[in-house]
Formats: structure tokens, sequence, C-alpha cells
């Protein structure tokens, strides 16, 4: 009888990084889904265009490169889909192309590929586009919850993602179901409405598609964002803060989170540097404190 | 729980290991062609105190002694008997009112080995350090009733196995410590009594470690529960959590004066004390792709393949077999090797669930460290390892691993970081082996800042 053998562990978990991807792509599909029924067809080539042209430059530039082509785990098709939801439905046809080919071949691919990039991909092209032909990229109206329908449907104009913040409730089940990250969206949406409160901004602003699409989808990105649990909390809580200052100052929070998002994604890797766990066993400031306070008490005791 | 089988069929030979333990190999008392009986000491040490006798679990003939294959990995030299029909064995004479020195002197004459290789009577009187404390550690999921078929019935021999456990190490203080979401132990242990008085499983939380409830109760043994561990190489977190003392890394508990026993050698003295009988037998579960897994008592030295048998063969075609658990366990290149002492279960995977998917990069996603139980940050570790950057690799730590494989369970990417850590240790301590003779000279140090 022949017996296989290698290194432990023997049994790993189900998860990969494909059924993350391929998550994160579901949990996207019902608001890409109600901004067709609302755009009609200029949506649906946006979202089309995006997926395929960011599908074909992976495949052309893994193939230029010869590396393995790895269309099937979903990133490539992730950042497609990702990207057209934060372009206006007015958008002339080529702009879903450029912006997907720029976000897989220079986001992407250019620092390194999967796991390797410094800014989202979306974002780095989203920023590009913003710069480039502003005049198509800025939506005819800017959406934000004045009723309480906008939750669900929301009339005003926008971002394809803004058409129903509701939409985007998937993310919140990938957060249960730990596909994605807790403590970046739980310190980033508590920073924003800590900050919000305090400096008498309307609320209603803050209810916007692209907001939570942010928060939800692309602050959570793990190649983006500090590995370290501190380091993640420290992160959420930047995010917050500069949206908010970008959205405060402009009344314009979908810009504000992408911004924001963008600007603290490059301070990355200093936030990991600094929250490097300490060696296991090294008490932290409060154990340090709490065991000198009751060492006093104790000797007090015996005075 | 379901009952534990027994497994009485004779079979072709048995394979018995002189060395089962950490520590000197023992040597023959045998030779090829003697006649041995059940429990008869095979092997004995030559005055070496880190090591534990081995004895034949059949009566019958010795047939050869010759370097055999061994569940570690290795080959290691084993005495092979062939059984007769007729099992005869030696007499077992209970053993009471033993004095402490006498007692730590049967359980090693008794071969009793604790399931991560250390002899049992090394754990209980370790050399030049003083222990105060003796733990039964009743938290890891396989050890659970491992080897009794009633809670009742273990609850009551686990304190009495204590009791012998305390006595041999000349302490006051013994604890017991169970899984809080064990609830059937749980109960089996409120039911018992001891001293007169119903016992009570106290949970441990925040600051209300064993010592707390030594005071509190006014008792010399407790109860308590808490979060199921894992990992052999987790007691000096065990021992922080259940007694509220620190231990370092180049310490182990017993600098703290703290003894960790596993319940299967704690069923093993209590035998050996009250029945006379050596470590000869043990409990396996068996699990996976076999027609009927359960948990059996096996001789030691059966061959694994006779044990499989017993649970009426493989399902379908076998890929892996696995000693002692998934997370950390060994795969066997032959299905010959024979039951040691540190046994706890046999897994058997097929072909179609075996871990085939391909490492890619790592994405960052922070579930290693989330998972980690030293605070380390494997994927950073793994990719510095990957480069050769291992003094980087010591600056965050690697040495503190504990080797549990939790980083690479739950990797998404699938990437061999236990892996790479191992090999990192390997060659960091090849590099600076002053890290090794630095715990020597630590030991000092740790009776000085923790213990008493």
């Amino acid at each position: 009888m022949r017996f296989t053998i290698s290194a432990p562990p023997h049994k790993k978990t189900g998860l990969t990084v494909k059924n993350i991807m391929w998550s994160k792509v579901f949990a996207l599909i019902p608001v890409s889904i109600i901004s067709i029924y609302f755009f009609g067809l200029p949506a649906l080539w946006i979202l089309f265009a995006s997926v395929l042209a960011a599908v074909l430059a992976e495949y052309s530039i893994q193939k230029t490169f010869d590396q393995k082509i790895t269309i099937r785990d979903g990133n490539a098709v992730l950042i497609g889909l990702m990207l057209a939801l934060i372009i206006p439905p007015e958008a002339p046809f080529w702009i879903p192309i450029v912006g997907a080919a720029f976000a897989v071949i220079i986001g992407k691919h250019a620092f390194g590929g999967l796991g390797s990039y410094l800014f989202h991909p979306v974002l780095a092209a989203w920023i590009f586009l913003m710069i480039a032909w502003s005049e198509h990229m800025t939506p005819a109206s800017f959406p934000y919850a004045d009723q309480i329908t906008d939750i669900f449907l929301e009339n005003a104009a926008g971002f394809l993602v803004e058409v129903s913040p509701i939409a985007l409730i998937g993310g919140v089940y990938l957060i249960l179901r730990r596909y994605l990250d807790w403590r970046i969206p739980l310190t980033f949406t508590f920073t924003i409405v800590l900050l919000a409160l305090i400096f008498g901004e309307n609320l209603e602003y803050l209810v916007t598609g692209v907001l939570i699409f942010g928060i939800l989808f692309i602050a959570t990105d793990p190649s983006t964002s500090p590995v370290t649990k501190q380091g993640r909390i420290y992160y959420g809580i930047l995010c917050g803060l500069l949206t908010f200052i970008y959205g405060y100052f402009s009344v314009n929070y979908g810009y504000a989170a992408l911004y924001g998002i963008f600007l603290a994604n490059c301070v990355t890797a200093f936030l990991e540097r600094i929250t490097f766990p300490k060696e296991y066993g090294t008490p932290s400031i409060f154990e340090k404190s709490y065991i000198t306070l009751k060492e006093k008490i104790s000797n007090r005791g015996i005075k | 729980m379901s009952k534990i089988e027994v497994m009485d069929k004779t079979v072709e030979k048995v394979i018995i290991p002189l060395k089962q333990h950490e520590g000197a190999i023992c040597t023959p008392l045998v030779a090829k062609g003697d006649k041995v009986l059940v429990g008869q000491k095979i092997g004995d040490c030559n005055e070496s105190p880190f090591c534990a006798s081995v004895h034949s679990s059949v009566a019958g003939e010795v047939i050869s002694i010759e370097e055999v294959p061994h569940p570690n990995g290795k080959r290691v030299e084993s005495i092979i008997v062939q059984p007769d029909e007729e099992q005869r064995s030696v007499d077992f004479v209970k053993q009471d009112d033993l004095n402490p020195s006498e007692l730590i002197e049967a359980i090693k004459n008794a071969g009793i080995v604790e399931n991560y290789g250390v002899p049992t009577h090394m754990v209980l009187a370790p050399l030049n350090k003083n222990i105060d404390t003796v733990i039964i550690n009743a938290t890891s999921s396989e050890w659970i009733q491992g080897d009794y078929s009633d809670p009742g019935d273990y609850a009551s021999s686990i304190i009495s196995s204590l009791k012998i456990l305390m006595k041999a190490a000349n302490v006051s203080k013994g604890a017991i410590v169970l899984r809080n979401d064990d609830a059937e132990s749980i109960n089996a242990f409120e039911r018992t009594t001891y001293n007169g008085e119903h016992v009570h499983v106290a949970p441990l939380v925040g600051n209300r470690k064993i010592d707390y409830y030594f005071d509190d109760m006014n008792t010399d043994i407790v109860v308590v529960s808490q979060k199921p561990m894992y990992g052999k190489s987790l007691f000096n977190l065990f021992t922080e959590r259940v007694t509220g003392r620190k231990v370092s890394k180049t310490c182990d508990p017993s600098d703290v004066g703290v003894a960790i026993c596993g319940l299967k050698s704690a069923k093993a003295v209590h035998d050996a004390i009250n029945d006379g009988k050596p470590f000869y037998e043990t409990v396996i579960k068996v699990s996976g792709a076999v027609n009927t897994p359960q948990r059996i008592l096996v001789k030691i030295g059966t061959p694994i393949k006779d044990v499989i048998e017993a649970c009426e063969g493989y399902v379908g075609e076998p890929g892996k077999l696995i000693v002692n658990g998934p997370l950390t366990g060994t795969a066997q290149f032959t299905d010959e090797v024979p039951v040691t002492k540190d046994m706890i279960s046999i897994y058997v995977q097929n072909e179609e669930d075996m871990e085939t998917l391909e490492a890619i990069e790592c994405i960052h996603c922070g579930r290693c460290v989330d998972n980690c139980p030293v605070d380390l940050v494997p994927a950073r570790i793994a990719t510095l390892v990957d480069r050769g950057r291992y003094d980087e690799c010591m600056e965050l730590f690697v040495m503190n691993c504990i080797e549990c494989g939790k980083c690479s369970a739950v990797c998404p990417s699938k990437r061999h970081i236990l892996q790479l850590i191992k090999y990192a240790k390997v060659s960091l301590s090849r590099v600076y082996p002053d890290a090794v003779k630095e715990s020597d000279s630590m030991h000092s140090s740790c009776m000085m800042n923790g213990g008493q």
C-alpha cells in the first residue's frame, strides 16, 4: 500500500483566495443589477466593458511576461467590477476600458501583482481617470440620503454604486462570515460618525453608496491594509479621519472616501511597521501599571 | 461518549521500540529466542534518569532485535515478539504505602511517558528544580475521557490519580483542568466527592487562577475549567493561564514549580500503582477513512496495520496515514509502524481529502496573525524566510513559535508557513548555537522571577 507523506498540517481550511474574490464579486452583483435597472444600457456597457477589459488586460500581461494565467482567481473580474461601479453612467464608452486596463496593468501588475500592490488598483485607476478626464468622470449630481427611500433607491444621479446603498449589504454578510476583516470597517465607520457628530455635520451626507462601498469593499482590501491587528485599527481610524477632512470641506463624501482611502494606503507600510506585536509574554503598558498598582497596595497592607 | 473497544485479536508480531520517549535509548534485557511474558520488562535504562523502561505487551518468543520504522519517521532499534497462543502475564503486585522517592522509582519502572515524549517521573521530579503544584491537563480534545468509557469512573479515577501524582511529587497542591465546553466531564466531576465534599468545577476567569481557588475553597485539590487548548508545546501558555505564573520562552513550567501531566499518563500511573500493571496498553482514537471509527484499547507495539484491521479496514484507497492529529501529527510512509506510548490517535485520509492545492502569493489578509497564539506575524516571517533573511526573522521572534500549525491551516493562499518557520528555526539554531546555550544559563533566572 502506498502512503503519501508531507509536512503538517494535514487539514486546512476550505477557504481559498479564489473563494474570497468570487464572494466579493457576488456581493456586488445586487448593486450592479439595480444600477442596470436604473440607468439602463449605459450602465450595462460600463460594467461589461470594464470587467472584460480588466480580464483581457490581465491575460495579455501574464502572457507577455510568461507568467501563470490567474484569471480564474477572480481578482481581475473584481477589479473590473469595482471600477465600473465608481464610474458615472454618462461616461463615454472608452472610459471603463481605459480605466480597467490601467487598474490591472499599472495598478496591479506594475507593483508586483496580487498581494504586492501598494495602492488599491481600483483607486489608482479612478484617480487617473479623474485627473485625466475629469469632465467625463464628474457625475451629473451628487446624491445623498435626504429621505428614507434613498437608502433603497437613490433618485439623483451619481456613480453606478450610488443607486442603492442598501444593496451593498452583502459586504456586511462577508464580514460576518469573516471573509473580510471587521476591524477596518468598524473603526472607519465609528471615526467618521464620531467626527460628524462633533463637527455638527449632517449625517445624511454620509449615507452615500460610494462611502459605504469604500468602507466595506475598498478599505478592507487585504493587500493595501496593514497585516497586524493593531495596524488595522489605526488604518480604519486614519481612513475615517482623512475621509472626514476632505468631506467636511467639500461636502462630497463620495470623493472623500476614495481620496481618503488612497491617502491612507500610502502609510499602510508605516502603520504595519510601528505596530508589529511585541514579543509574546511582554506585559503591555496597561498590565505593567496594573501590576505595580497591585504591588503598591499589597505593600501597604503589610505595613 | 462512545465506549472503548478492546482489541483482543492476536496479531502476527508485535514491534516494541526501545525508545518511545525523549532521552536515552533502553538496552534490551532479552535476546533472540527468549520467551517473554505480558508485562515483563524487556528494555531497561542504563543509569540515565531521562529514560523510561519498556515492557512486553504480549507473551511469546523474541524473534529478532533490529531497526524498524518508528512512527516518528526514523528507524529505531526494536524488539519483535511473536505472540503465543496462551497469553500468560507476570504477577502484577499492587504497590501501596510507598514514599515519594519509591513512587517515582515505581513510575519510572512502569515506563510511563507523557504524550509529548518526556518520561513522567522527570515531569514530577525534575533535576534540581522544586515542584509545588501538579496539574492534570484534560483540555485537549483527544484526551477527554479518552481512556474511560464512563464519565463518573473517569472523574473519580482522575482524582485518585492526582493524589498519587501529588504524593510522588511530594506537593500539597493539585489541579485538574477541564475544558469549559465539555459539559459531560464537568457534570461528572461535580457529582464526585473529594474528602467528603462535593467537587465544584470553577471557571478560570480574569485574575481568578488556581491559587485563588486553593485559598477560596480551602482544599488541596481543585478542578477548574478553561478554553480548550491544543498543541504539545503550549505548556508555557497553559501554565500562565492556569496558575498566573509567566514562563518565558527559554524556561519550562517546571521552572516555576508546575508539573503538567496528561490524562493518559495519569491513568497509567493509577494502573501502575493500584494494580501493579506497567504501561503496556493504551487507548487510541481511530478516525477518518476507516469502516468503524472508534476508540480502541490496544497493546503497545501492535502494528498500525492490525489496528486498522480491527476497525474493519480502510474505506477505499487510503492516501495518508496520520498519527497524532491532523494539525501537528506525522504522516506515515508505511502502516507497519507500531503503536507507541505517545500515540493518541490515528487519522486516515483518502486520496481526495488530501491537501493538494498549490501555494500562491500572500494576500496579507492577516488570518495567520489573528490566529497565532504567541503573537507573531507569520505571513511576514514566511516571506522573509523564503528570501533567506533569517536574521530579520529573529527580530520578529520566530524562535517563539510553538509550531501549532494554525497559520498554515487557516491560510487562504495555502502557503506552507509552518514549514518555512521550522526551516528558519533550524537554520538559526545552527548559526546561533548560543541561543540554545543561553537557555541553560537562563534557568537560574527563571527560578528567581517565577515560582513562589
